[in-house]
């Protein structure tokens, strides 16, 4: 069940959730772009749509699913301590 | 930390932002395109006729046959936000009681380019009868041929392409033949 939760959840590190934000920003932003220029010049809305449309779908792919690139840098936990509830406060 | 469902957000969000962008840029660029074509139009005759009202058996009435010639472009219309164009023909009169009409004779749905180039000699579509059930006494009518241009994004807009050079005066009403 925790193995299929890992898989359904797919969880990345801090540095890769750093990665995919500037993918998608930069992405979206620059197909928004050239699906306008592209359907502008061969003047077709259709082109212009299915351009952005395609682009999300690449995104999505890339973006989506828990590649291993964004499980490089993993957390660092600092080692579990002897537990001693004595001393606690 | 970062579960796939965030990212969905993420990617979702901005997503929808570029879309509103895209399409109010497809919206605006409609503006760059400011094609006006001209065209002729030339009432070939007019004529009225005594009739019968449908509806009340004793009651008469006229109604005017408009035939007329259209021959105009409207291909430099079609730019990539254009979904279609309804091409009509209005007369434009004032009546015997001194309302100011507006009738659509004859009108036409243009969905593609390659029919855009419009070479019609037709008779209206519609009937042009007056409220008042005669036309003596009106005032010589203008007759023009506009257009409105509907966008895929964006608002509609309106031109014309013609319009008789004088106003047509309505002739005495005929006996109808049929």
């Amino acid at each position: 069940m925790p193995a299929l939760q890992e898989l359904v959840e797919g969880r990345i590190d801090f540095n890769g959730q750093k990665k995919a934000d500037d993918i998608v920003r930069v992405v979206l932003i620059t197909s928004t772009l050239l699906s306008f220029v592209v359907g502008f010049t061969l003047s077709s809305l259709k082109i212009t749509l299915s351009t952005f449309a395609l682009s999300t779908v690449a995104l999505s792919l890339v973006v989506l699913p828990p590649w291993p690139m964004f499980n490089k840098h993993p957390v660092k936990w600092l080692p579990s301590q002897e537990h001693n509830p004595k001393s606690k406060g | 930390m970062h579960s796939i469902y965030a990212r969905v957000n993420g990617v979702s969000g901005l997503w929808s932002t570029c879309i509103m962008v895209l399409l109010a840029a497809v919206a605006l660029s409609s503006f760059l395109f400011n094609a006006d074509p001209k065209g002729n139009l030339d009432i070939v005759s007019l004529k009225v006729f005594h009739s019968k009202t449908r509806r009340y058996p004793y009651r008469n009435e006229e109604i005017s046959f408009v035939k007329f010639n259209i021959s105009t472009d409207f291909t430099p219309l079609f730019n990539w936000n254009t979904k279609q164009l309804f091409v009509y023909l209005e007369a434009e009169y004032t009546n015997a009681q001194g309302v100011n009409n507006t009738v659509i004779l004859w009108d036409r749905i243009v969905r593609r380019k390659e029919q855009a180039k419009i070479d019609v000699v037709q008779k209206d579509k519609y009937r042009l009868r007056d409220l008042s059930g005669s036309f003596r006494d009106v005032l010589p009518a203008q007759y023009s041929l506009k257009y409105n241009v509907m966008p895929y994004v964006g608002v509609l807009s309106y031109g014309e392409a013609a319009r008789t050079l004088e106003p047509i005066d309505f002739p005495e009403a005929k006996d109808s033949v049929s």
